[in-house]
């Protein structure tokens, strides 16, 4: 793969990642949100993919259709069987106002972002010229808007996906830094993932079933 | 080949264990009598093949197996019999409680099977998370304990258990998610040092003096607080006291006692690596931050407590806290002193939880001013809280004390004199709060309306969504005793209750194996010095 | 100030100046189409112009000299910068004025002067609209100043004839992250300061739901037909950044007859398909509640935001 080529579908594939991070925390309907997860979890298999096929590393390859399983197949079917069981009266659910009210949550994401930049000099100065390398800043943003994402959803669901867009940030810098990872860790971690998903997932629906509702701000039986 | 087989058990016989267990699920009621003591059979066989272990590698280095992908040093045979004894005293003490709540319509066989078939896994994932020879897989190890006791912690069903298995599995995962950063941030300093891939841990510390400072400094502060979270120290510590204070008693016991232990001996491990790479100023800085925060904390919160379960989880936090200061202090004192302390906790607060659930099932409440004259009512098992809690604030002739003493020595000598001293001031503080409560609950006589108030105050029994937890509060509210809703009882109340003595027996032999600790280390004295040599210098 | 640049600005004048209403024309028709109704033609806006000139001047009672001026100032400084900014060609007809921070300036002082004058006839309406437009152009003024300045980071200077010729020069460019983010944001721009759906309905009588409507209530007569006009090319403007800076392909290098009919032709054509598409899409879209605009208006400042730090950190291709 030419140099050129490689650049640019490595920036498109990173803004994609972006893009979708930011719209995950833009949008309310939950519904939406899975899907631009979905949308999320293709920007990361094309980042894997390009960066198998630049390398030529068949290994790189195969965790690339290993993560395109497991994040667009699996993590998102996992999310919509979440919303199902915590659908009420049948009406799509949308989250309700979070902590932190959107037009403040879109420009706490600009600062992250920066944040981003700054903090992870170190990592890009590792290999000056690699187009990946310069792309880390990238993979720690979508990290920290999911952190944020997490602390300021109200619904259940919400936190899961917003667990998972982490999840998918920290992924994006594994392979935005190094190329090469053994394959038993990439293994371990996503199933891992998977099933901390999973138990999330059941999670939510013993939580509807006892409290009538996945609005987290019902959980305040446990304090000091 | 015997000591492959050796490092191999503590891992294989809980899955089997878990395996047996798993089949008994499908014919409960036939299979749960028989099958109640192969737990605590399993943990005996893991301890006596860690303490075999240790025995027959002393004075040896490491040894491997399965490729590379296990490894057990000095430091790791010593987590395997930490493991292996805090295993054994909850899983003994598990088939009294269990038939208890059985007995009192609580938990159905089934429930009973699948809790013994998850703390059989539990235990396996622990014992792999210290027998890993690569960061990475200690990483996986630890996270997949968080998802078995997730199931361990919502066991009950309540809302107060579905909300603190909820808050637990949340805040568990994404500290943990933290140190995954951590991990790939220290995969890519490692990259460009040599290194191959994998995170192997001997490799990475042959080429800790070759790492990016910068790149590693992230790395190691990432580590440290995701680790810390599972280790239950500040900042992201709020899971704890929820978790451990819903769980059932074997399990927070358990999870007191040995999982916070085996998250810290994670932090023991990229200590040295940081340490190797940017000198012992980095993370000592670090880890002291960490100790006081989680020391304030815990002493702060534990003045107005009014749940004894929620208590003994605070008093875990303060105990966490000990040992960041310990490893913050350095030296091969400190770091055995640590060592000796995660054993002598692990005893002490597995025998205060397991009596913690005894008085659970006893008295039908959480609540510190409801339980009174415990000494009068069951003096065995108020003799066991005492004496436990007597442990714990680390009064001799109990390790904790020996412990406890090494750790302020070693920070006085490496010079934490003012922050040794805070901690101190703060470990007093708590040592008074608790002995208070405690004192609360054993002493005195008997009040008059003690069968009133308990059955007023207790909610009718619960099989589906909670709804009479407003019953309840009216209820409290009725009788003459002050009931702020924040925490409410969830038990059956059946006071008087005959439980088995055979349940505390274990119980007692934990707290006389730790007094025997503090006075006579014995065997263990050459392992704990192996083990701290393993910890700072590899 | 090249005679390239100059001609350019001469053509961008008048073909603007006279093609403004057509473009409106055009969308309407487009509406009404898409709508199932047979719509007035595409020069009914001229005809209007023509018939507002016709009509007497009206001044309400208690305005100032601010109101008669507005409209005057509205249409110079929009014509300023039709000249100024490079549709035509690659080179601006006012050099130094075809930077961005110049071009936006002017912009904003015509609305400005035009929120000033609403609120100089002092009524209810004239107000409400005057703080809504306020609120929105301070919005959406640092996502457009953002935006550009993305783009002009790679081409080294924030003047708009050297952007647009460096991407002319590299067209590969236009698909880059920092570049697809920035157009985002400038459409978002777009809709927010030429007052289309979802931020404001160009058509509606609800005076409640107006903003920029609301403003030139009182106008009539020839003072209404200038702001129309000034509206009509405002609109141009901004369609026609967006075809220079994202769809570069046809602009004029070159002083030669073919070059200068090859980009007049390609300009018009860009910005009426942009006009149309916009106008389809209105067919399908709703105005969104007032309250629900800053939102909006932030999530296209923190793509325009994120198209600078991409811009700055991610590789290009040719270093």
């Amino acid at each position: 793969m030419n140099q050129t080529a490689f650049v640019e579908l490595l920036n498109l594939a990173c803004g994609a990642l972006l893009v979708s991070a930011v719209l995950i925390l833009w949008r309310r309907q939950l519904a939406a949100i899975i899907r631009w997860f979905t949308l999320q979890g293709l920007a990361l298999t094309a980042i894997a993919a390009i960066l198998a096929a630049d390398a030529r590393d068949a290994r790189l390859g195969a965790v690339a259709a290993g993560v395109c399983v497991l994040r667009v197949v699996a993590l998102p079917l996992l999310l919509r069987r979440a919303l199902a069981q915590a659908k009420a009266n049948g009406h799509p659910l949308r989250e309700t106002s979070p902590l932190v009210n959107v037009t403040a949550s879109l420009l706490a994401a600009a600062v992250l972002t920066l944040l981003a930049y700054a903090v992870s000099r170190p990592l890009v100065q590792l290999s000056p010229g690699s187009p990946a390398a310069h792309a880390i800043p990238v993979g720690l943003a979508v990290a920290l808007i999911g952190f944020f994402a997490l602390v300021t959803r109200r619904r259940a669901v919400s936190q899961l996906a917003s667990f998972l867009l982490m999840d998918n940030g920290i992924t994006a810098v594994g392979f935005l830094t190094t190329a090469s990872t053994s394959l038993i860790m990439e293994l371990g971690i996503s199933l891992d993932v998977l099933f901390a998903a999973a138990v999330l997932q059941v999670l939510t629906s013993r939580l509807r079933d006892t409290f009538g509702d996945t609005d987290l701000d019902e959980l305040r039986e446990l304090h000091d | 080949m015997k000591t492959h087989v050796l490092l191999l058990a503590p891992v294989v016989v809980p899955l089997l264990g878990a395996v047996c267990f798993l089949l008994a699920t499908l014919r409960p009621r036939l299979c749960w009598p028989l099958t109640a003591w192969v737990s605590p059979a399993c943990a005996a066989v893991s301890l006596g093949a860690a303490i075999e272990l240790a025995v027959t590698r002393s004075g040896h280095g490491p040894v491997t197996a399965l490729g590379g992908l296990v490894r057990a040093d000095s430091l790791s045979e010593f987590m395997l019999i930490v493991i292996g004894a805090v295993g054994l005293l909850a899983t003994a003490a598990s088939p009294a409680w269990l038939n208890a709540e059985i007995a009192a319509r609580r938990a159905s066989a089934r429930a009973a099977a699948k809790h013994s078939a998850l703390v059989q896994l539990f235990l396996a994932a622990m014992a792999a998370a210290v027998l890993a020879a690569s960061l990475g897989l200690v990483w996986v190890a630890i996270e997949g304990t968080t998802i078995v006791t997730a199931f361990l912690v919502g066991q009950r069903k309540t809302r107060q258990a579905v909300e603190a298995a909820w808050k637990y599995v949340m805040i568990c995962s994404t500290g943990i998610g933290l140190a995954l950063l951590g991990l790939v941030v220290l995969n890519a300093a490692a990259a460009h040092a040599g290194v191959p891939a994998g995170l192997d841990w001997t490799r990475l510390v042959a080429a800790a003096p070759h790492l990016d400072q910068g790149v590693t400094r992230i790395a190691a502060a990432l580590l440290l607080i995701g680790f810390g979270t599972k280790a239950g120290l500040a900042p992201l510590h709020a899971w704890l006291p929820d978790a451990h204070g819903q769980a059932p008693a074997p399990v927070s016991a358990l999870m007191s006692g040995v999982l916070l232990s085996v998250a810290f001996y994670a932090i023991l491990r990229v200590k040295v690596i940081a340490d190797l790479a940017l000198g012992p100023s980095y993370t000592r800085t670090l880890l002291v931050i960490l100790a006081l925060a989680s020391l304030l904390l815990a002493a702060s919160l534990l003045i107005r407590q009014r749940d004894y379960k929620r208590m003994l989880a605070y008093s875990s936090i303060e105990h966490m806290g000990l040992l960041a200061l310990g490893a913050a202090a350095g030296g091969p004192l400190a770091v055995a002193a640590v060592l000796l302390h995660m054993l002598g906790h692990g005893l002490a607060k597995g025998s205060l939880f397991i009596s913690a659930g005894r008085v659970l099932q006893l008295t039908g409440t959480h609540r510190i001013d409801q339980v009174r004259a415990l000494a009068s009512r069951a003096p065995l098992l108020a003799g066991c809280l005492g004496l436990g809690v007597l442990a714990l604030l680390g009064f001799p002739p109990f390790s904790l004390f020996a412990s406890e003493l090494g750790i302020v020595r070693a920070g006085f000598a490496q010079g934490l004199g003012w922050v040794t001293t805070t901690a101190l001031a703060l470990v007093l503080m708590i040592a008074a709060m608790l002995l208070t409560h405690v004192a609360r609950m054993l002493l005195g006589p008997a009040p008059a309306a003690t069968e009133g108030e308990l059955t007023a105050g207790a909610a009718p029994p619960r099989t589906g969504p909670e709804r009479a937890g407003t019953a309840t509060g009216i209820q409290n509210g009725g009788v003459a005793t002050l009931a702020p809703p924040a925490i409410r009882t969830a038990e059956t109340a059946k006071p008087g209750t005959e439980l088995p003595a055979s349940g505390l027996l274990p119980v007692i032999v934990a707290l006389a194996a730790c007094a025997v600790l503090g006075v006579y280390a014995g065997p263990l004295t050459t392992l704990l010095h192996a083990a701290a040599q393993a910890a700072l210098t590899p | 100030m090249n005679a390239l640049g100059l001609t350019g600005g001469v053509c961008q004048a008048v073909i603007v100046t006279a093609g403004a209403p057509v473009l409106t024309g055009v969308m309407r028709q487009v509406r009404a189409k898409l709508e199932g109704r047979a719509g007035q033609g595409i020069w009914q806006p001229w005809r209007d112009l023509r018939k507002q000139f016709r009509k007497q001047a009206i001044t309400p009672d208690g305005t100032s000299e601010l109101f008669r001026l507005a409209p005057l100032v509205l249409l110079a400084t929009t014509f300023i910068a039709t000249a100024a900014a490079p549709f035509v060609t690659t080179a601006s007809a006012a050099g130094p004025l075809a930077d961005l921070f110049a071009v936006v300036a002017l912009l904003a002082m015509g609305t400005a002067t035009l929120a000033l004058a609403a609120l100089d006839t002092g009524t209810a309406f004239g107000g409400m609209g005057a703080s809504r437009e306020m609120t929105i152009l301070a919005l959406v003024e640092p996502t457009l100043l953002v935006s550009v300045f993305a783009l002009s980071v790679r081409a080294g200077s924030t003047n708009l004839a050297a952007i647009v010729t460096a991407t002319v020069h590299d067209p590969v460019r236009v698909i880059s992250p920092a570049s697809l983010l920035a157009a985002v944001a400038l459409g978002v721009v777009t809709l927010a300061e030429t007052g289309r759906i979802p931020v404001d309905n160009p058509a509606t009588h609800l005076e409640l739901t107006m903003v920029h409507e609301a403003m030139i209530l009182e106008y009539a007569g020839p003072d209404l037909a200038l702001i129309e006009l000034a509206s009509s090319m405002r609109l141009v403007v901004f369609l026609g950044l967006l075809s220079s800076l994202f769809l570069p392909w046809g602009i004029a290098t070159a002083l030669t007859p073919l070059a200068l009919a090859g980009g007049i032709a390609a300009f018009a054509v860009k910005v009426t398909v942009l006009g149309a598409a916009l106008a389809a899409g209105e067919v399908f879209m709703a105005k969104i509640r007032l309250f629900r605009v800053p939102e909006l208006l932030a999530g296209s400042f923190l793509l325009a935001l994120l198209a600078v730090a991409s811009s700055y950190f991610l590789t290009s291709p040719n270093p």
